[in-house]
């Protein structure tokens, strides 16, 4: 009954609002069949009128159905629009989730994963869970309670005619039970060739570039194109069954009336029941019939869905990064005493547990001290910063940051001593401002012009038509790589934090705007404690000390 | 519908496709008139009940016994034609955009998200695969139905049938109102649904400064604030749309009503049997049904139309000029700019009045400050953008003449963003030529100094280069950029800071490798350290947009103006 438990949880998540929103469905079917009951009375009591003669009584009945009818009408309203709109919210309150996951995930899971997997779940697997809120579940519950309410008058009309009808339909329902496992096989495998069709896309577009450049990179598209059929290839299977499902329910529609006739006609002449009640019965389970069938046909499909709601809540519920990686509980942020702003005391570190990428490597770096970090290139320099900011566990040695031990303390408070500047700028969408104020959103805007100023960003961004509104675009044309580079130290002189940390921000710069990173870095001097990775002597220049990483790492210095 | 019918692209998979959706048409009518037939029996043996007859199971049984397999065999045959009509429509529409994308204005991305993107191609052609799957051969159903019911309700009384025909349009008329403001309330809820993978995807692609400033909370609020607009949205949509559904209901009602009370009066008059009127009303439930359904499925159309419409903005965007010519011609000059202005944005020109030459075989460089436009040159001669005015020609044909593939095929660059496909190093490589054997990607890959450090991968050039790359560093990515850029092997190498993410050891070799790949080539470098194109033949000093110096490291030297002051400065920050 693993579905059944996935069916739970995807009603947990909208907590107490639940039950709002299942009163809505359960309002929303009963003031419905009320109408629909209305509907086939209508009808019944034409018939009744026309066979005894009273037309005198048309007027006044049809009056009373109508309102009725109305008024149920009426209520459905008010139902359907409390349980559109909290469809909708259990989307929101979903998505939410899968961000705030998305955020939250050991580093080395985004390095592991591609960014179109973490896309796809969002567009597809979220959007089909959706669906449950949005209308598969209502299909297979509105069906059932209609049923039910439906059941009522045709048991009291003849109970003995009703059984039979329940009985053959409850047939008719097993089939259709059985195609449940098969169906959601298929779902879980057109999800998987989903996600990699996203995976291929997101490719193509990000990497646009080159696959224009390169003859191959035709490839992607030829990749995309494969998935792409093989996807429609597995769709033959759902369509296969869903297209039994589909004349299957034709069929029994016929069928059913076939043994309503037979069963009716013999109950007749038997005197269980009489012409009249028949004739009620025949109308009403018209419309029982088809919600039996709806129901039988919808189960499945909720299923289907149900694959996507496992897909989410298997991100849901993959490992966060933890606030400490090595201990849970941990004491409110001790500090040792604080020579230094930094120690780092033989750390040793492997990706992947067998190739050691730093082996036993101590640094200090003292308060107010400017340290380049130089090596060359892959001896594990970007490794560094990504353990001085607690991306990864260590696998020996320890680091204190600020008086804080990484083993001991929160990584949040960890990450707020330290302001990183990485080597590829990234920009969010929106402004410039904005994307310089996330260095600290209550920042005031003389604050951020302020910090603009000192990584000597403020006189480029003045001249562009917006000025800071300047939207940035993902492909950035408007800005250079120097000019991104300075809106990433304006952001991080912004944080103002204790240590700055650079890895490499200097490298993709031109001269110029080299020397105006800087010249940003040595007003900055002496207040704060800056780390920076850097190979270039005009950069290393500016350090008070510089430490020379080797491929087998200890430092010297 | 007030959607402009320019859905093409869209129109032209319909029709390829079109027998399917004949044979559903087709089969729609048989199991229509099967359910006609069941029923005209079922009211046959009513009127033989009422009429007192003894009625005989043994003949209607088998009638209705050979109607219904023939009903669920057409019916399975219908359902499996709708849904194939629907997947492979959708399958080539993909395959189509995709090709688009391929060859769409360089620029149409500068303006339209990644996550945008892929949220058309997955989530809306989702939601027009829906549209094609069920709505559109319910619609169909629907319609043939309340033909074939119609037609059976004028055959068992005329009146009765001029009565629903005068009663029905109205039903439409509210629909159509209906339509036309749903339609608007989807594109925005589609527009939402934007935004929020859009959210998704800047925090994936930014992790890693997301994460070291602790902007969690910053997004949280974004995403809040996008669901919460979409809850806002749903609740005007559904209110309307609900509104709207009571008044259609209750006016659905009438003709319903004013047909019955109509019928009643027949059978008074004696026009029409009891049992006559009894499949009257079975059938008037099912024709009904069908009527309900109609502008129902008209609104999930018009839902379907919004996704269809904002596909074909793909489809309608520009795409790149490509000319016929893929040869090159035999002439001394590679590279010959004219007088070219251009802007990414049409207010502030990036290229003014740019005029200069390269010849076959001659190393050039640009320098310059930061935003002066020198990738934006490079840009240029790849066909990435087109030119504001002016002119520029390669390897003599102009630039508009030139088939972009074979223009592109012309040209080996290096650029600043290395982009790695998430596969093989190898596969990386291979994309430079890839007919290329093993031994000349290794050949590459040594010239390219990155040789010995792929054999110290665990799988060496078969390691997964992660999207993420953790594994390399960003000078690993670079010299696999430049392997791929050696193998390629194209008579003009385009150098946009090649060496800028090396260390100084790593880019005085791989200094030397990127000479002897230039030896016989048409180059030109973009640097910003002034050390690496000191030997370049002629040095390009770019200002605003304009050429301010030009001539060798020598003859600018001794001109003493912008380039010689770069230089010093460089110089005296580096030795």
């Amino acid at each position: 009954m693993k579905n059944y438990k996935l069916f739970i949880r995807s009603m947990k998540v909208m907590g107490k609002r639940m039950y709002l929103y299942l009163g809505a469905i359960f309002v929303m079917s009963v003031t419905f069949s009320m109408f629909s009951i209305m509907s086939s009375l209508l009808m019944k009591s034409v018939v009744d009128i026309a066979q005894v003669g009273e037309y005198q009584k048309l007027a006044g009945t049809i009056i009373v159905i109508v309102v009725v009818g109305v008024v149920s009408l009426l209520i459905y309203r008010i139902a359907t629009i409390r349980y559109n709109v909290e469809a909708k919210r259990v989307y929101g309150v979903l998505s939410e989730a899968v961000l705030e996951v998305e955020m939250r995930l050991p580093y080395s899971y985004y390095e592991k994963h591609h960014s179109g997997e973490i896309i796809s779940k969002i567009l597809y697997d979220l959007a089909k869970m959706g669906d449950i809120y949005g209308s598969r579940l209502r299909r297979v519950v509105m069906p059932f309670i209609q049923v039910v309410v439906f059941l009522i008058p045709m048991f009291l009309l003849s109970w003995q005619l009703t059984l039979c009808l329940v009985g053959v339909n409850a047939i008719m329902m097993g089939l259709e039970m059985m195609m449940l496992n098969p169906m959601h096989k298929v779902s879980t495998e057109l999800s998987a060739i989903n996600t990699k069709m996203t995976s291929r896309l997101s490719d193509l577009l990000q990497g646009m570039e080159q696959v224009r450049m390169y003859a191959s990179g035709y490839k992607t598209i030829d990749e995309f194109k494969t998935q792409n059929h093989c996807y429609a290839k597995k769709s033959n299977k759902m369509i296969l069954y869903s297209a039994c499902l589909e004349s299957g329910g034709k069929g029994f529609e016929l069928l059913c009336s076939l043994v309503f006739l037979v069963v009716g006609i013999y109950f007749v002449e038997k005197g269980y029941t009489t012409l009249g009640a028949l004739t009620a019965i025949y109308t009403m389970y018209g419309v029982f019939s088809f919600q039996f069938l709806q129901m039988g046909r919808y189960i499945p499909e909720l299923v289907g869905c149900l694959v996507n709601a496992k897909n989410i809540f298997d991100f849901l519920d993959e490992a966060r990064e933890p606030q400490n990686w090595y201990t849970d509980s941990f004491a409110k942020e001790k500090y040792i005493k604080k020579e230094f702003a930094i120690t780092i005391n033989s750390v040793t570190f492997s990706y992947d547990g067998e190739n050691a990428v730093l082996q036993n490597f101590s640094l200090q770096v003292k308060s107010g001290e400017c340290v380049a970090i130089t090596g060359a290139s892959g001896c594990g320099k970007t490794t560094l910063s990504k353990l001085l900011l607690g991306l990864y566990p260590l696998d020996g040695g320890t680091i204190i940051i600020n008086g804080l031990d990484i083993k001991e303390c929160h990584l949040t408070a960890l990450r707020k001593q330290i302001a990183y500047v990485p080597q590829e700028p990234y920009l969010f969408n929106g402004s410039i401002e904005e994307n310089i104020r996330m260095g600290r959103p209550d920042a005031t805007e003389e604050e951020i012009i302020k910090a603009a100023k000192q990584a000597n960003a403020h006189e480029f961004i003045i001249q562009l038509s917006q000025g800071y509104q300047t939207k940035v675009g993902e492909r950035g044309n408007n800005l250079s790589g120097g000019q991104r580079q300075r809106i990433a130290i304006a952001r991080a002189i912004l944080k103002d934090s204790p240590i700055i940390l650079m890895d490499e921000a200097t490298s993709a710069l031109d001269n110029e705007s080299e020397q105006l990173v800087n010249d940003a870095l040595k007003n900055l001097q002496r207040q704060k404690t800056i780390v920076m990775i850097a190979h270039r002597p005009s950069t290393i220049q500016l350090a008070d000390r510089v430490c020379c990483m080797e491929e087998e790492t200890s430092a010297y210095q | 519908m007030g959607i402009q019918m320019r859905k093409k692209i869209f129109v032209k998979c319909m029709i390829q496709y079109g027998w399917l959706l004949l044979i559903e048409a087709v089969l729609a009518i048989i199991v229509s008139y099967t359910m006609v037939q069941g029923n005209k029996v079922i009211s046959v043996v009513i009127d033989d009940m009422l009429g007192g007859k003894e009625v005989l199971f043994a003949s209607f049984v088998i009638q209705f016994l050979i109607f219904t397999a023939v009903g669920v065999l057409a019916s399975f045959i219908q359902s499996i034609a709708a849904l194939k009509y629907g997947v492979y429509t959708c399958t080539k529409y993909k395959d189509l955009v995709v090709e688009k994308l391929y060859s769409i204005e360089y620029k149409y991305f500068d303006s339209n998200y990644v996550a945008t993107l892929l949220n058309k191609v997955i989530g809306d052609l989702g939601e027009i695969a829906g549209f094609l799957e069920s709505v559109l051969p319910q619609m169909i159903s629907n319609i043939i139905a309340i033909i074939i019911y119609s037609v059976y309700i004028a055959q068992l009384n005329l009146g009765l049938w001029i009565v629903i025909v005068v009663s029905y349009p109205l039903i439409f008329w509210i629909a159509n109102i209906l339509v036309k403001k749903i339609s608007g309330l989807q594109n925005i809820f589609r527009q939402k649904v934007d935004k929020m993978a859009e959210i998704v995807q800047d925090a994936v692609n930014g992790i890693l400064v997301l994460r070291s400033f602790g902007m969690e909370q910053i997004f949280q609020k974004k995403m809040h604030r996008a669901a919460k607009e979409l809850v806002e949205n749903e609740e005007k949509r559904t209110q309307m749309t609900n509104t709207s559904m009571v008044i259609r209901k209750v006016v659905q009602w009438l003709p319903n009503i004013i047909s019955a009370v109509y019928a009643v009066y027949l059978v008074q008059q004696g026009n029409i049997s009891l049992g006559g009127l009894v499949a009257f009303i079975l059938v008037l439930n099912k024709f009904v049904e069908a009527f309900i359904e109609l502008p129902f499925c008209m609104v999930d159309a018009s839902a379907g139309m919004v996704c269809i419409k904002r596909m074909e903005e793909i489809f309608d965007a520009k795409e790149e000029i490509s000319g016929t010519e893929c040869v090159p011609m035999e002439v001394n000059v590679a590279i010959c700019f004219d007088k070219v202005n251009f802007g990414y944005t049409q207010d502030n020109l990036v290229l003014q009045n740019l005029s200069f030459e390269v010849k076959k075989g001659e190393n050039i460089a640009f320098v310059g400050e930061s935003g002066g436009g020198k990738s934006t040159i490079f840009h240029l001669l790849c066909g990435f953008y087109e030119k504001t005015s002016g002119s520029y020609q390669l390897m003599g044909r102009r630039i508009e003449d030139w088939n972009r593939n074979a223009l592109r095929q012309q040209i080996a660059l290096v650029s600043q963003n290395v982009f790695l496909f998430p596969t093989t190093v190898e596969e990386n490589i291979l994309y430079g030529n890839p007919k290329a054997t093993h031994e000349e990607i290794i050949e590459a890959c040594k010239k390219a100094e990155i040789h010995a450090f792929i054999m110290t991968l665990p799988q060496g050039y078969q390691t997964i280069v992660g999207e993420r790359g953790a594994i390399l560093s960003g000078g690993q990515k670079q010299r696999i950029s430049i392997a791929r850029a050696i193998l390629k092997d194209a008579p003009i190498l385009l150098l946009d800071e090649p060496t800028s993410a090396l260390d100084v050891e790593t880019e005085s070799s791989i200094q030397d490798a990127i000479g002897a790949v230039m030896a016989g080539r048409t180059c030109i470098t973009i640097a910003h350290r002034l050390s690496t194109i000191v030997h370049a033949d002629k040095i390009l000093v770019l200002k605003q947009g304009h050429i301010v110096e030009w001539g060798t490291h020598e003859e600018l030297m001794a001109l003493g103006q912008v380039y010689a002051a770069m230089y010093g400065e460089a110089n005296n920050e580096e030795l």
